[in-house]
């Protein structure tokens, strides 16, 4: 099958730093994909290049058959526009507006009514408006937020506000959805919740996962391909059983076996 | 059908209270007074266009009266030019000088957007900052606007019966272009540039054409104001759009709460009228100035330290805030009252035209201080509920 994602070699360097060296691997289309390694290893970096927000200094990354970063480097925007969507770690949500309208500006990147009808408040505009809320409503309540919907983002619980980012990011019509970290900060109950749910979002929803997670027994129950990153280099990829027992990812992250 | 129906009426309640304001000032002003409300509604407009800049799309221009004056001087030079040559009324000129203004600038923001708005946001400052003053230094400079001269707008207009309706039109248009692009998905995406521009970019929404289609569309309306105001005064002078304007525009924003386009319209409409009235105070006390300055001045450090304490509704804390404040700027002025037994005090007098810039940037610094957030914070006046909640 053709990868959905090629890394192919890509590296990134700050000044002396190297913080992603050569990192190579193929994600395929409904891949449940895991990111894991210790802090600094370079994971969110690999997540910033894959959405454009920096540029590789050598190799290149594919998306389908389009190079989106590499010789050529598309915006994020444009890369979103593609079909990869994202969550940041560090939560960036649209503070003062509500979860809903989070959302909807999620899937106004689809929308094609003029900014001239939106000033005009003509019906392409309204019609726009009304179907994106009622889809943002759907994806609010995938993520069981339903309640919340009218609340100001930034007034919502740490772990709502980490389930809100996911909706918004799945309401862009992603082929490839990107989460960083996405249990950081819930409870056991929680995070199992959110497993179910991602398993959702690929299964139901047909959308391809790249995650990054510590949670080791999230990681492990759900990923079906890994991929461990230390000092920004690749040490180890396989099924959650390779990962396991991999001497280097022992010493390396995991400490002990799991 | 129903659609068409709102829409024509609330077209027409616009046309309509645009009509109602200018049969009220025409019928029942003096000739300054109709000054203010004119003065009114072009500050309306300038106020709204630039908070979709500023406050909406979170953007910090500061050199809004630029494309005021490019507006104005833009109709004013058509005009000059060309009327004489071409068979339309004043009534129907007047508008199409209106849009050569808001052309004329709209080009002029695109100009200055282009470059600067792909960069941080400090940046946009700075650029406009410096086109205000290339544009005042143009101004005074070229021969064909009668450089520090001024340029006389000939035929006169608007001297004689001046259309008011025309320029709350453009206010009320300015208003409704805003709040209608609120209520759409593409608005959302202009407060989410706001709100944070990386998450907004990972999006897929275009940063840099989202910024800029604010900045132009404000620059548009700046210039119809301009565009008014060049045939309203029929004479145009460098000095009359000095940083100065720029800054009382910028204040009306702020202190209107940024984002709020009910905020920016009250802010507008008071601030616009204050300096044409200080201008008219001949004589204040001295005494007076200094007994309100110490009672401002205790109201609000006592009010801030009291505020902190204060819980409850929010009405019975603006009571109380205000029972405060009246006390305190009557103990200020009786203690004027009091200064004025001072030899040294008593006759010493002073001017509105003198203090006024103390008190607007006065008032500003207070009102910082205050409520950073503005009056209105990012809350907007509804017919449902009067002041929604703070949505955005
Ligand atoms: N913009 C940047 N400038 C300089 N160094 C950076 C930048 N972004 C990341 N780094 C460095 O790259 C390394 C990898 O960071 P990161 O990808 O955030 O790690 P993690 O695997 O924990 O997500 C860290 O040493 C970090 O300090
Ligand atoms: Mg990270």
């Amino acid at each position: 099958m053709k990868p959905l994602l090629s890394m192919k070699g890509a590296t990134i360097r700050f000044g002396g730093l190297v913080a992603v060296k050569e990192v190579t691997f193929d994600i395929r289309p409904g891949d449940l994909f895991g990111l894991i390694g210790p802090n600094g290893a370079g994971k969110t970096t690999c997540f910033n290049l894959i959405t454009g927000m920096y540029q590789v200094s050598s190799g290149e990354i594919l998306f389908g058959e389009d190079c989106i970063n590499g010789a050529r480097k598309l915006p994020p925007n444009k890369i979103c526009e593609l079909g990869i969507a994202r969550t940041f770690q560090n939560i960036r949500l649209f503070g003062a507006l509500s979860a809903l309208e989070n959302v909807v500006i999620g899937g106004f990147l689809r929308s094609r009514s003029s900014l001239f009808s939106a000033l005009t408040l003509m019906p392409p505009a309204i019609k726009d408006t009304r179907a994106l809320e009622a889809k943002a409503m759907e994806y609010l309540k995938v993520m069981d937020l339903e309640e919340d919907a009218h609340t100001r983002a930034r007034d919502l619980p740490y772990g709502k506000q980490r389930r809100l980012e996911i909706a918004r990011a799945m309401a862009t019509n992603p082929k490839l959805i990107l989460l960083d970290e996405p249990a950081a900060g819930m409870n056991p109950q929680e995070s199992e919740q959110l497993s179910r749910t991602v398993r959702r979002i690929r299964d139901d929803y047909g959308k391809t996962v790249l995650l990054i997670e510590h949670d080791m027994r999230f990681v492990m129950n759900l990923c079906e391909r890994i991929v461990v990153l230390d000092h920004g280099e690749e040490i180890a990829f396989g099924g959650p059983d390779d990962i396991r027992n991999n001497p280097k990812v022992i010493e390396a992250y995991l400490g002990e076996p799991v | 059908m129903r659609f068409w129906g709102v829409r024509l009426a609330s077209i027409a309640g616009g046309i309509g209270l645009a009509v109602l304001i200018h049969w009220i000032a025409l019928s029942q002003l003096s000739a300054f007074g109709v000054r203010l409300v004119v003065l009114a509604g072009l500050y309306v407009t300038l106020a709204v266009s630039l908070n979709l800049i500023n406050g909406i799309t979170g953007q910090f221009s500061i050199g809004h009266a630029a494309f005021y004056q490019v507006g104005a001087y833009a109709a004013g030079l058509f005009t000059v030019k060309v009327f004489s040559s071409q068979p339309l009324t004043f009534m129907l000129w007047v508008p199409v000088a209106m849009i050569v203004g808001a052309v004329v600038a709209s080009a002029a923001g695109l100009l200055v957007g282009l470059p600067s708005l792909r960069l941080r946001g400090d940046y946009l400052a700075i650029v406009t900052l410096g086109f205000g003053e290339i544009i005042r230094i143009l101004s005074q400079n070229l021969k064909v606007v009668g450089a520090a001269s001024g340029m006389a707008i000939e035929p006169k207009m608007l001297s004689q019966s001046p259309m008011v309706w025309l320029c709350w039109l453009l206010a009320i248009g300015s208003i409704a272009l805003c709040r209608n692009l609120l209520q759409t998905a593409h608005g959302l995406s202009f407060l989410a540039v706001r709100e944070d521009e990386i998450a907004s970019s990972a999006m897929g929404i275009n940063v840099t054409r989202t910024k800029v289609a604010a900045f132009v569309l404000g620059s548009a309306l700046a210039g119809a104001a301009g565009g008014f105001y060049a045939h309203y005064e029929g004479f145009l002078i460098p000095t009359q759009f000095g940083m100065e304007v720029s800054f009382i525009i910028l204040t009306m924003v702020v202190l209107g709460g940024s984002g709020s386009i009910t905020g920016s319209v009250i802010a507008a409409v008071a601030l616009s009228a204050l300096p044409e009235l200080l201008r008219n105070i001949k004589t204040i006390p001295l005494a007076t100035v200094i007994g309100l300055t110490i009672g401002v001045i205790a109201a609000v450090s006592l009010g801030r330290r009291w505020s902190e304490q204060l819980h409850g509704p929010v009405r019975d804390r603006v009571l109380k805030l205000s029972g405060l404040t009246g006390l305190c700027l009557g103990g200020g002025y009786l203690l004027g009252l009091g200064l004025r037994a001072l030899p040294a005090l008593s006759e010493a007098t002073t001017d509105g035209n003198r203090i006024r810039m103390v008190i607007f940037a006065g008032t500003l610094v207070l009102l910082m201080l205050v409520r950073p957030q503005g009056v209105l914070g990012h809350r907007e006046f509804g017919l449902g509920k009067w002041l929604r909640e703070p949505a955005r």
